[in-house]
């Protein structure tokens, strides 16, 4: 009996797994350069967002799930982002 | 009546892998992590100097080498669940067991950074910076000792041949909260070690 082929998102998530692990490279880089300011923070909060949503979207498998269960996680991230964002900018103010 | 309906792990379609009571405990959990970054966040807002001072101490290669440790582990759950998909009961054990030994890893990297600040004297009470990041970074250690203990019995169970192609509830549910688990840590790297 033939055993079934290889699930079709091991291919993706190995793609994810590379551009996460590249990305982190990234986010070492700016800090180990000791790099700071509004724009930076926004940078690499962005690279944090993203990384975050390819998590949940690919390795914990929420982008083929409901409207309902992305726009959990999706708020999420947006609210944790934005607390980061805004409290940065009183920071800097 | 469709027999088969009754003997498949097939979740409802839309919703997440595993079962359903681990995402209100991974959003809890979340949740609860997120309070916490907020108050960091804020609590940096009224002392930016101490906290860019005080980050500037901290090991952000080891930091970083555990963000790396983490996003490997857990794709080495993700190539898991995919083994057990095929019906590969060993397969999907030793990705387990790759990836709890790399918790393993994690864990060791952590203590020798909170042994290195012990010994240096800093302690919850040094300051604020150090209040948030020891109490921050203990308690996601803390979950990530119980995602690997959940992994570790998921690992065992799949290599007594307890899940199969069509019932491998369990192990999509340790996956989801070990991704949790990883997911944490990538918002808590840039927040504590790098943004300044």
């Amino acid at each position: 009996m033939n055993k079934p082929s290889q699930p079709r998102f091991v291919r993706p998530c190995t793609l994810i797994w590379l551009a996460l692990v590249t990305l982190t490279g990234v986010t070492y880089t700016i800090g180990d350069a000791g790099l700071g300011g509004r724009n930076v923070m926004l940078l690499v909060l962005a690279i944090t967002l993203l990384k975050s949503q390819m998590i949940a979207g690919y390795f914990m498998g929420l982008r083929k799930t409901s409207l309902l269960w992305r726009a959990i996680m999706g708020g999420y991230l947006i609210v944790v982002g934005g607390m980061i964002a805004i409290a940065y900018l009183m920071g800097i103010n | 009546m469709n027999t088969q309906s009754l003997t498949i792990d097939a979740h409802e379609p839309g919703t997440p892998p595993g079962d359903l009571a681990i995402w209100f405990f991974i959003f809890a959990e979340l949740l609860a992590f997120g309070v916490f970054f907020g108050s960091y966040a804020f609590a940096r807002a009224h002392h930016v100097e101490l906290f860019n001072q005080s980050q500037q101490l901290l090991n952000r290669a080891s930091g970083a080498i555990n963000a790396l440790v983490l996003i490997t582990s857990s794709y080495f759950v993700v190539r898991a669940v995919a083994a057990i998909k095929q019906g590969l009961s060993r397969q999907c054990a030793n990705w387990l067991g790759a990836a709890i030994a790399l918790g393993g890893v994690f864990i060791v990297i952590k203590l020798f950074e909170f042994h290195a600040k012990f010994s240096a004297g800093i302690s919850l009470s040094t300051n604020t910076f150090y209040m948030f990041y020891l109490s921050l970074t203990i308690f996601h250690f803390m979950h990530v000792i119980l995602g690997m203990v959940i992994l570790a019995f998921v690992m065992a169970k799949a290599r007594s041949g307890g899940y199969s192609i069509e019932h491998h509830t369990g192990v999509e549910t340790g996956a989801s909260y070990w991704h949790m688990v990883d997911l944490v840590w990538v918002i808590l790297f840039p927040l504590v070690y790098v943004i300044r």
